[in-house]
């Protein structure tokens, strides 16, 4: 919100120092989001006086001006010189006193003033309307000031507009500060200053205005529904002239942030800005019947009814919508917005004030369907008191007939169904000091929540009784008010500490313990932690050859920022796959990223979808370029597979295998080159080479190598620590055996017959070399040679004891897999 | 020649050798052709048997004298070329050592997730749990049970993405669903009150949505810190205790805090807390846009209204709760000219951090 300080200080003594007030109203709660002095805007224009008016030799409407400004424009000896200046306006003469902007000044509109050539003649300036300068609508001509007005005076200051206006955050509680006398409240209570309230004096002037009329002989209000409108108060002015504002009035309707309209529009925005109470202007022609009478009803919108606001704008509206309506047809959107066909316009005579309070769900309901955000509905859905209407709707035709002219008709039509009632509220000063932990007394307690609205009395027993005003709407619990007094006390001031508890222990999670695991096993196994979007391609799966039919649902977003983010991901690889063809576009070859994230999914029915933790990786190019002492080969599966068994062996998963990756379950993976990963019963995951389809679809360079980990699964199948094992006294007798096998004998099958075929003797197994050669192997075949350790706990092994065993091995292994034994 | 003058020459020949010896190479060839299995001083020792009687005593007695001072003049010599050579070998092998190392390739965790660690770790120390909730979450848990009640104008603070809600349920306002993408991690306050018991001292990390596009200094998710105490006698003080002693953990100890006075719709009395900008020290610059300070956090003591929906008294309880980004501090510490930088996945920022 902005607020004029220089009309702020009409109503309490606003400090000197701006810098020091912006501080305290930051500290008390009401942030200061700008600060602009707004004679700035009027720098480098200044008044002047029309020396010489010649008509312009190449055009008929045009003038060539010599401008007198003063000591803006010096000749060489220093003196006063005039400029020239080309003038389009005819409402001037030769002597008449003017206001002139220099080059070099800009006019509101972004207008930058510069010397240019119009028409073949060179002009050094602008003489400006009204308009021009930002004060009101007239364009009528250049604006005359007064005779006698000195020349060469900054404009800023002869119209006093040296101000300086705050842009204000005030926080959704608070009403209240939505207006000049609100704020001359809170600054009053800020520095416990006195406050000049200005309401009493303005709703007297009206006496001056009244005409003879009753404005109850022709006016009824009938509101419907009660719930949606608390009060509606309406006069009526006759007889008033529409035309510009006063330039008083201008200036504070533009201080505040809105444009200067009219004298009507003017006069309510002015007394919404000054005491927060929106109101509107009827064109009374408009809602007056064919007897002459006016019927203005409060109703629910017709579902489906169609309304022009006065922005143009045709709406569509709802039940859950309020109109004000005559019998016939809507003429405003109750809170939000008048209507086109209701509005005032220049040839209006008779004005129908509406000074009303609408109920604060509907209105930002409707604000926020119709996506229409006014002054209005920004002051009702936060709430407007309904208590001083009365006195405001008094105000504010007094005004409207002070600045247009006209008389106001006696009375007024005022339904009130029920006013709010202020709140009794007890404040147990001992029990706020504990809570706020500092003694603040009681008398700057009392004197603050005075000063801020509140009737205090004491309620005996360390207590005071209270009672909010009407217009603090937050004011409803003792804690409100503990949260006003150490505000405006300063919470700077309240001395820190510590919480005494003696109860509490900080611990992780299990899972949360797992997961730091990953994270340490992943960045140790070379690989860097990323982030991706949550929000996806619905394509996404299908890109990855998803058959759509089998998955789950998508979670879709209602309101997507694009429809390339507009369903949250089943799966973290679209988006690592993302980055990693990003990293390609940029030169960057060598690529590993993991993500550890949540992925989402739903069914019909579901209210919540299903979340999901997973542990996504991808590897492309090699884990470093090859430096001067040390290769890297590219990746391949056996790097993903590495990083798992680093995984397993971390969390010390028991009974981990490994089975072949089915191209139906995994459609992305390259077939035979993909792998799933148990413990147990248990899937845990997923590693593989990318499908060479995907790898071409997502731009990347084969071979990329995935991988995905469930991470519940993980964290249920981790344990705490693997089982110790003695560590051997013993020498162990070392016996490196190489065994021709068909291609189709795999490892798994290699390792758990020779286990089993080397009895207690045999102490470890480890494959040291797999070699293919179809002339000296065989083709289809391969020679895979393990190092044997054959040892005990209790003795050191005999040659003939191991000599027997090795013996038994191989022949078993021959037996199992029809290996031939190489030596 | 006598015997004896033989084994004299042989002894002084011996030794003319072992001296010109140039490595352990060459003394173990003069070792072997005097020691050896056919060493001159072997064949003497084997011959003894064939020397006269009378002679036998002194000739053996020279031999063996031989013997001893040829094998220590070997070992003394061979100690000494052995020294030699490791000399010429440890010269030989001298390496430029600002060569690369041969190091383990390591990862590297991410920006914002290395920050989340950080700080749970110090609140760790300082006797909370760490609490995760769901994102997607109902209404309720992101706003009326915090609240905010529908058509709260708080709600209008945030902008919120709604999700398709498949349960049937339709929603007052078109557009707007009971399911939505958390906009703040809040919600997890209310977990914890309904799930855990008293006293309750979490912090709860995790990832926020709204609905702002990408930009420099915006991204449609992010991440937040929230951290919640509910106890006996908790005060005001003690908020202001606790995030004066963790701002000073994560930015330093020199760093002064205020406390802003603002609104929440779950905290009463609520705050905002600026820490001195590290750049000017309150003097106001750029970083600042001139005020001297940052604003890092919302916090605020914990609304009655919200303790009593989750059952719990606030005349026996109170409590404080306290949320901030994690964007924002990462920017602070680390200045990152791009926020979108972070989703990126660019290896070259990653490995930065």
């Amino acid at each position: 919100m902005l607020i004029s300080l220089k009309w702020l200080d009409e109503y309490v003594d606003v400090p000197e120092d701006v810098s020091a007030f912006c501080d305290r109203l930051d500290l008390t709660g009401t942030g200061v989001e700008g600060v602009e002095k707004t004679g700035d805007v009027f720098e480098r224009i200044v008044t002047a006086k029309v020396l010489e008016k010649t008509p312009h030799p190449d055009s008929d409407h045009m003038w060539v001006c010599q401008v007198d400004v003063g000591d803006c424009s010096l000749d060489d000896a220093g003196n006063p010189a005039p400029i020239q200046v080309v003038c389009g306006a005819q409402n001037f003469n030769e002597g008449d006193h003017i206001v002139t902007a220099l080059v070099g000044a800009t006019l509101p509109g972004d207008i930058h003033i510069k010397k240019s050539k119009l028409r073949g003649v060179m002009s050094c300036g602008m003489n400006c309307s009204e308009r021009e300068l930002g004060l009101s609508q007239d364009h009528g001509g250049i604006m005359i000031l007064p005779e006698g007005t000195p020349t060469g005076m900054p404009f800023a200051d002869y119209i006093h507009t040296t101000d300086t206006i705050l842009d204000l955050e005030i926080t959704p509680n608070r009403p209240d500060c939505l207006s000049v006398v609100g704020m001359a409240r809170e600054v009053g209570a800020m520095y416990l200053a006195d406050v000049r309230y200005p309401l009493e004096a303005d709703a007297a002037k009206l006496e001056g205005y009244l005409n003879d009329r009753e404005v109850s002989d022709d006016v009824t209000v009938h509101i419907t529904d009660e719930s949606r409108c608390n009060r509606y108060a309406a006069r009526v002015i006759d007889d008033v002239k529409i035309g510009p504002s006063p330039a008083w009035l201008a200036e504070r309707v533009v201080a505040s942030g809105a444009r200067s309209i009219n004298n009507v529009v003017d006069a309510t925005n002015y007394i919404m800005f000054l005491y927060g109470q929106p109101l509107h202007a009827f064109d009374a022609k408009s809602l007056t019947g064919p007897e002459g009478k006016m019927e203005v009803i409060v109703r629910p919108a017709h579902q489906g009814e169609e309304f022009t606001t006065l922005d143009g704008v045709e709406r569509v509206l709802t039940e859950d919508m309020t109109v004000i309506a005559t019998p016939e047809r809507a003429v405003a959107l109750a809170g939000v917005m008048g209507g086109l066909d209701s509005e005032v316009e220049d040839d209006t005579t008779c004005i129908l004030l509406e000074t009303a309070t609408f109920d604060r769900s509907h209105t930002s309901r409707t604000s926020r369907n119709l996506g229409l955000i006014s002054e209005a509905s920004m002051r009702y859905e936060r709430g407007v008191d309904d208590v001083p209407i009365e006195e405001i709707s008094e105000a504010a035709a007094a005004l409207i007939a002070e600045v247009a002219g006209g008389t106001v008709r006696k009375g007024v039509v005022d339904v009130y169904p029920h006013a709010t009632e202020p709140y009794d509220l007890t404040f147990r000063i001992e029990r706020f000091q504990r809570f706020v932990g500092a003694d603040i007394p009681e008398v700057f307690i009392e004197d603050v929540l005075a000063r801020l609205g509140c009737v205090v009395t004491s309620a005996g027993d360390g207590a005071l009784a209270v009672i909010t005003p009407t217009f603090r709407p937050d004011l409803e619990r003792e804690i409100d008010l503990y949260e006003e007094v150490l505000r405006l006390w300063g919470m700077d001031r309240v001395e820190s500490t510590l919480p005494a508890s003696p109860k509490r222990v900080g611990m992780r999670t299990h899972e949360q313990t797992i997961i730091r695991k990953l994270h340490e096993v992943l960045t140790g196994s070379g690989i860097s932690e990323t982030m991706t979007y949550s929000f996806v391609e619905p394509t996404d799966l299908s890109r990855l050859r998803f058959d759509e039919e089998v998955l789950d649902a998508n979670v879709e977003l209602l309101n997507p920022l694009n429809s390339d983010q507009s369903v949250m991901r089943q799966s973290i690889l679209p988006g690592l796959l993302k980055s990693l063809a990003y990293n390609l576009s940029h030169s960057v070859k060598n690529v590993q990223l993991y993500e550890i994230g949540t992925v989402f999914s739903t069914s019909q029915g579901r209210k919540k979808p299903k979340e999901k933790k997973k542990l996504a990786g991808v590897l492309a190019g090699s884990m470093a370029e090859n430096s001067w002492n040390a290769t890297y080969p590219p990746f391949d599966f056996f790097d993903g597979k590495g990083v798992f068994e680093n995984i397993a062996w971390e969390l010390a998963l028991p009974k981990v295998h490994f089975k072949p990756a089915s191209a139906e379950s995994y459609p992305f993976l390259q077939p035979g080159r993909g792998a799933e990963m148990y413990s147990g019963g248990s899937l845990l995951g997923f590693v593989g080479e990318l499908h060479p389809a995907i790898v071409a679809d997502f731009d990347l360079i084969a071979p990329v190598v995935v991988f995905e980990l469930d991470v519940a699964n993980l964290v249920k199948s981790a344990r705490p620590a693997r089982d110790y094992r003695d560590v051997p006294i013993y020498p162990p007798v070392e016996i490196d055996q190489a065994f021709v096998v068909d291609e189709e004998i795999t490892n798994e099958r290699m390792m758990q017959v020779i286990a089993s075929a080397g009895g207690n003797l045999l102490d470890d197994v480890v494959l040291f070399d797999v070699y293919r050669d179809d002339e000296r192997v065989g083709a289809n075949k391969k020679s895979m040679a393990y190092k044997l350790t054959y040892r005990v706990a209790d003795r050191t092994l005999t040659n003939e004891e191991v000599d027997r065993a090795h013996a038994k091995l191989l022949k078993k292994v021959q037996g199992a897999t029809g290996a031939e034994v190489r030596g | 020649m006598s015997l004896v003058d033989e084994l004299n020459a042989l002894d002084s020949r011996v030794a003319d050798q072992i001296a010109g010896a140039c490595s352990t190479h060459e003394l173990e060839a003069v070792r072997v052709e005097v020691l050896g299995k056919s060493g001159e001083l072997t064949r003497h020792l084997r011959a003894m048997g064939s020397i006269p009687k009378e002679e036998r005593a002194e000739v053996g007695k020279l031999v063996n004298q031989i013997k001893a001072s040829v094998e220590e003049a070997l070992d003394a010599k061979f100690r000494l070329l052995k020294n030699q050579e490791m000399e010429v070998l440890i010269d030989s092998s001298s390496i430029d050592i600002t060569l690369p190392g041969r190091a383990q390739h390591l990862g590297t965790r991410h920006l914002i997730n290395g920050i989340v660690d950080e700080i749970s770790d110090i609140f760790l120390g300082l006797g909370y749990s760490v609490m995760e909730g769901p994102e997607v979450e109902t209404d309720y848990y992101n706003f009326e049970a915090l609240n905010a009640p529908a058509d709260h104008p708080s709600r209008s603070m945030q902008d919120t993405f709604y999700v398709k809600d498949l349960s049937g349920d339709v929603a007052n306002v078109r557009g707007e669903s009971d399911v939505l993408l958390r906009t703040q991690t809040s919600g997890v306050q209310v977990h914890a009150m309904e799930t855990q018991e008293l006293p309750i001292y979490v912090i709860a990390p995790g990832k926020v949505y709204r609905r702002d596009v990408a930009d420099p200094s915006h991204l449609p998710q992010f991440h937040q810190i929230e951290g919640l105490v509910v106890d006996k006698g908790i005060t005001f003080g003690d908020l202001k205790g606790t995030l004066e002693f963790f701002c000073k953990q994560v930015f330093g100890e020199q760093r002064r805090t205020r406390f802003r006075a603002h609104y929440f719709p779950f905290t009463e009395p609520s705050a905002e807390v600026d820490v001195s900008c590290g750049i000017c020290h309150g003097e106001g610059c750029r970083m600042c846009k001139g005020t001297g300070w940052l604003e890092i956090l919302g916090c605020g003591m914990v609304d009655p209204n919200v303790l009593e929906m989750s059952n719990i008294d606030p005349e026996v309880y109170s409590g404080f709760a306290f949320g901030m980004g994690v964007e924002r501090i990462a920017c602070l510490k680390y200045d990152v000219p791009d926020l979108r930088m972070l989703l990126e996945g660019d290896m070259r920022f990653l490995r930065q951090f």
